[in-house]
């Protein structure tokens, strides 16, 4: 079928991919889509204690036609992150593809927060992120090359109430997407993010209550929020061969609710 | 299945700007991905050529020989489209390019020069998604690609029309995305950075040497990011500006490579 000829570019066959937060809706939904288009996948965790979670990853990721490694880890311990980028290259011969799915939400007041909460909502949500990149980055220069997508949010680019450390973290995957993306151009590397709206899982905010959750909803302008599973197109093309000269971007999936706040 | 949401077999896709460059080669994917094609451009000639193209790939093209900036031709573009085709699925809105009022002092671009300018990049996006969005608001579904630029949303230095064109096709997108958001019709814009579409191009980009990632962009690099957003797999992503200019918009085109990089 004529058809068929499209999906080549955007075909991760035989591709070696990593992603970080596999414990979690968003990082099992961005394992199955890479499963799904063709790559071998090492799951690892964000935070220990999670295997129940990992191990349903991995069944969705076999579902989709995969064969997993699963590394339970701790993305905090630059020792676990290092080791597991190595495990990949070892596995796979390469790592062509790191997905950072790591997200820790957070609210509460500014004036009251103390420092152990900066300490934690930065370290979860940012520090996590730049040791992930550093280490599979590290990988991915002695082999010449790769595609990196670290998962943030659109309040990267917004504010809201109760909410400054997490919208603070946020900012500054994004921007630290940017500086490593111009950093690693010409080492064949490409870092590239995906800003999600409201997110619909069991940790997010906008499921912290139904009242909250319902005047939400008349906000955004289709009415629903994020599924983990409306970022996969974004993620597939960004760790395709099809954007090839796209790096330092950042795709929004939110429906529509950048254009606005 | 991801790599079936791609797809756009049974989709009718009308493409502006189809008689050459990049129009034509996106004709050609769209085609290969399954879409019957509507080819919309001023000269006959051209649109002949590419729709020989299209046909080789077993789909289906009409050739609508249309001057975006003229309200009227565009209209009849979207209803040659619903009763030859039957439905509009997708517009892609890639007519437009620069003029030579770019380089010259504001003095001397005249009023006619700014409004032809204007006509061409921005005007005619906004007929063309006036024209086809009955139909898509009725079918309760429809994707729209706006082909906008890097200057979009960076300034030119004696380059006004070009700058404020692309500008507002940006924002064409983002109210057109927030209106028709509950009518299930996505409205997205791409934002290419340095494409050179002929050698003497190349040669006045100095080879891409000053983008980040080291050398321009290819036509052929559009037409996947297009398809992406005129598929299913980009279904919740509406308003979005996408740029694919080899990081030129992270880094700001001018600091890499020519000035020293920070020390390392």
């Amino acid at each position: 079928m004529a058809s068929e000829a499209i999906q080549t570019g955007f075909s991760l066959e035989g591709k070696g991919a990593l992603v970080i937060g596999a414990e979690h809706p968003v990082g099992r939904a961005a394992a199955v889509t890479l499963a799904e288009a063709g790559a071998k996948l090492l799951l690892a965790s964000r935070e220990p204690g999670t295997d129940a979670q990992l191990k349903e990853t991995a069944k969705a990721v076999q579902a989709a036609g995969g064969k997993p490694i699963v590394q339970a880890q701790n993305a905090a311990i630059r020792a676990d992150l290092s080791a597991t980028a190595d495990l990949a290259a070892k596995e796979f011969g390469r790592l062509d593809i790191l997905v950072n799915a790591l997200d820790a939400p957070w609210y509460g007041a500014a004036d009251i927060a103390d420092d152990s909460a900066f300490d934690r909502v930065m370290e979860n949500n940012f520090k996590t992120v730049w040791m992930s990149c550093q280490e599979g980055g590290r990988v991915m220069l002695r082999q010449g090359g790769g595609a990196i997508v670290n998962i943030t949010s659109i309040l990267a680019q917004r504010g809201v109430p109760n909410a400054s450390l997490y919208c603070a973290a946020k900012a500054a995957v994004l921007n630290l997407t940017r500086a490593l993306a111009i950093e690693w151009a010409r080492r064949g590397i490409r870092v590239n993010a995906i800003e999600t709206g409201w997110l619909d899982e069991p940790a997010s905010p906008a499921n912290s209550g139904e009242e909250f959750k319902k005047n939400l909803l008349k906000y955004l302008p289709e009415n629903r929020l994020v599924a983990p599973a409306d970022l996969s197109g974004a993620l597939l093309y960004l760790v395709s061969p099809a954007a090839g000269f796209v790096t330092g971007e950042s795709i929004i999936v939110d429906g529509a609710l950048m254009c606005r706040v | 299945m991801i790599l079936d949401a791609l797809k756009l077999d049974g989709k009718v896709a009308i493409i502006t700007g189809a008689g050459r460059g990049l129009g034509r080669a996106m004709a050609v994917k769209f085609a290969e991905a399954g879409a019957d094609i509507v080819a919309a451009s001023r000269t006959q000639a051209q649109l002949d050529e590419t729709a020989e193209l299209v046909r080789k790939t077993g789909r289906k093209c009409l050739i609508v020989p249309t001057d975006v900036t003229d309200s009227a031709a565009v209209n009849a573009m979207a209803a040659a489209a619903i009763k030859e085709l039957g439905k509009i699925d997708i517009l892609i809105n890639n007519a437009g390019g620069g003029d030579d009022t770019a380089g010259k002092s504001i003095e001397a671009i005249t009023d006619e020069q700014w409004r032809r300018g204007l006509d061409t990049n921005l005007t005619s996006q906004f007929y063309a998604a006036r024209a086809v969005i009955p139909a898509m608001v009725k079918q309760k579904r429809g994707k729209i690609v706006n082909l906008a630029s890097g200057y979009g949303l960076r300034g030119g230095k004696h380059n006004y029309m070009y700058a404020c064109s692309k500008g507002g096709v940006i924002q064409l997108t983002r109210s057109l995305a927030l209106t028709y958001a509950l009518d299930n019709i996505q409205t997205n814009c791409i934002v290419p950075g340095i494409f050179p579409h002929n050698e003497e191009m190349m040669k006045f980009f100095k080879g891409g040497k000053f983008i980040p990632i080291g050398r321009p962009g290819d036509d052929s690099e559009i037409g996947p990011l297009a398809i992406f957003l005129s598929s299913d797999a980009s279904n919740h992503i509406n308003g979005e500006l996408i740029a694919i200019d080899g990081g030129g918009l992270a880094g700001g085109i001018l600091p890499t490579g020519a000035v020293p990089n920070l020390p390392s």
